[in-house]
């Protein structure tokens, strides 16, 4: 067995729909992720990066191209597949009708978990998902976050070498999305390889180590969060506060032509791509128009790079 | 046999776990005989199928028809309410195959099955004293276990089919009403009008419903029974891969 623990090679998923035009819902697209990376697979809306999950979890299967998950082939090894992951979906799927304990005891038999050891287990997941106050309760019963929680805790139940979360985060409180993000730095530590699409940047440039960009099925950019903000140099990040808002700003900025521009009370903030100098002159202009009480310039973000990558797409 | 092993554990604290389940799997046709097949007995005095065969002995058949029929229809719900919520795609990414997803399901539709059979069969016999020919036990047994499978994969390609849930619901509504009114289930076909009796002798549940009377009671004749089985298997495995077939194009 080679490095890698997801290998995809010119993978091509097209949905036919009687009376309708095909799509490419992916078109092409190689990539690898070494094992026990956290491997963040980033895209607008309708960019493929749901069906390409489905595609490596065996759900879908590919029009053509290859992908292999801990070297066995999605196509012809399904099961041996289904062995090396767990996946936790962008729908809230839990047991509904199941109480907690029993949400987590199903899913460790399913995965062939002696019941002792599922019993121990589930144990200690409630209490690191702090779920263990209505360990009892059927899940219908529970409110949309503590049903996330329930799914998500699902994932910690078993050690499979790979794990795949889409938009994992959706309906957690902070709190718990900041401890969640550190189980999985735990488990990446500890070798497991985790793939996560996710529409929040700022937690794919906290967690991931390897990142892809698609869009419209196809790739846009690969690498970690440095080797992508190299593709954006020259992209800058300025933030100006005034005591008041000068009237006529909205049109001064507008006229500048920034990436991206947002108006926060007294506070300015907008993303352009420019020469270093050019920057300080910018600043220099709109801090002219009324008082400043605070300005800030910080080079490109994640979310920067992601517009303008898939703007450009 | 783990997978399956797993899917029976799930079905079980799933249906054990839940009031609303078991009073539709296991007393809801116990009502209808204890009830309806009572009320219609006692209205229907002399019995006009002759002096030996009261409308309780007939209904009997009725009851274990309808309990199959029944518990593959909650069975689909559930399924189908899996599908909605996204617990079946991520069951599908679990270390089994499809067809042990399936094998899993139906194997606990056919469990509930004949411990609804059971039940009734001991109320018919202990509380209404309907005389079973208890020679025909393993048909009537083989029949049930059938009857429940055919019904279970049948539902399963609408819960897999279906995307809406009113849709569903509506579906199976029509199903309950169409299937067992337009059958033998309730009334002889003999004294019907000839469309209702055409129309239901076209129904899978007038074929099971006849092998289970005659498998309880003895009534049916051998030439139609033969080719009502034939029929109801050729149902049941036609729905059964039908059903595979929608298995496979999930995701």
């Amino acid at each position: 067995m080679g490095d890698f623990a997801l290998e995809v090679d010119s993978l091509v998923r097209v949905y036919e729909r009687r009376g309708q035009k095909p799509v490419s819902a992916v078109d092409g697209i190689s990539f690898s992720v070494q094992r026990g990376a956290v491997f963040g697979l980033l895209g607008p809306n309708g960019a493929g990066k749901t069906t390409l999950l489905k595609v490596l979890t065996t759900l879908l299967r590919p029009t053509s191209g290859a992908a292999r998950i801990q070297g066995f082939d999605v196509v012809s090894r399904p099961l041996a597949v289904r062995e090396c992951i767990s996946i936790v979906l962008q729908e809230t799927a839990a047991e509904l009708f199941l109480s907690v304990r029993d949400n987590l005891l199903t899913y460790g038999r399913f995965h062939g978990l002696d019941s002792r050891i599922a019993r121990k287990r589930a144990d200690t997941v409630m209490d690191k998902f702090q779920i263990t106050s209505y360990a009892e309760q059927k899940v219908q019963d529970l409110s949309g976050g503590s049903r996330r929680r329930v799914q998500v805790a699902k994932a910690f139940m078993v050690d499979t070498p790979v794990l795949f979360l889409d938009e994992f985060s959706t309906g957690m409180d902070p709190i718990l999305k900041r401890a969640v993000m550190g189980y999985l730095r735990e488990e990446s530590a500890n070798g497991r390889t985790i793939v996560l699409t996710t529409q929040i940047l700022s937690e794919a440039e906290e967690l991931c180590d390897d990142i892809l960009i698609i869009n419209r099925g196809k790739q846009v950019a690969r690498g970690d969060l440095n080797a992508l903000k190299l593709l954006s140099a020259g992209v800058y990040e300025i933030s100006l506060t005034f005591d008041r808002l000068p009237e006529t700003i909205a049109g001064d900025i507008a006229r500048l032509k920034p990436l991206r521009a947002h108006l926060d009370g007294n506070t300015v903030e907008m993303a352009w791509k420019s020469e270093g100098a050019q920057v300080l002159d910018i600043v220099g202009s709109l801090s002219a128009k009324g008082r400043v009480l605070r300005v800030e310039v910080n080079g490109a973000s994640l979310e920067d790079i992601f517009v303008e990558l898939t703007k450009e797409a | 046999m783990g997978p399956i092993r797993a899917i029976l554990y799930r079905e079980w604290k799933i249906r054990a776990t839940n009031g609303a389940f078991i009073f539709w799997d296991m007393f809801y046709p116990l009502f209808y005989l204890l009830v309806f097949g009572v009320g219609v007995n006692a209205a229907l005095d002399p019995p006009p199928l002759g002096a030996n065969v009261n409308y309780d002995s007939f209904f009997l058949a009725g009851v274990l028809g309808m309990a199959s029929f029944g518990i593959a229809a909650n069975s689909s719900w559930s399924f189908f309410l899996d599908r909605d919520n996204g617990i079946f795609y991520e069951m599908l990414t679990y270390p089994m195959r499809r067809s042990e997803y399936l094998l899993g399901k139906v194997l606990f539709n056919v469990c509930i099955g004949m411990l609804q059979t059971t039940i009734t069969l001991a109320i018919g016999c202990l509380l209404l004293k309907i005389r079973l020919l208890w020679q025909l036990l393993p048909l009537l047994a083989l029949t049930a276990v059938a009857g429940t499978a055919g019904w279970f994969f049948f539902y399963s390609i609408f819960a897999l089919k279906i995307r809406r849930n009113d849709l569903f619901n509506s579906v199976t509504s029509v199903f309950y009403f169409v299937f067992l009114f337009a059958s033998s289930m309730f009334y002889p076909l003999g004294p019907l009008p000839r469309w209702f009796r055409i129309t239901a002798l076209a129904n899978p549940i007038t074929w099971e419903v006849d092998l289970l009377r005659y498998s309880s009671i003895g009534i049916g004749a051998p030439k139609q029974l033969a080719l009502e089985s034939i029929g109801f298997v050729t149902f049941a495995l036609a729905s059964f891969a039908y059903a595979v077939r929608s298995l496979r194009e999930q995701g």
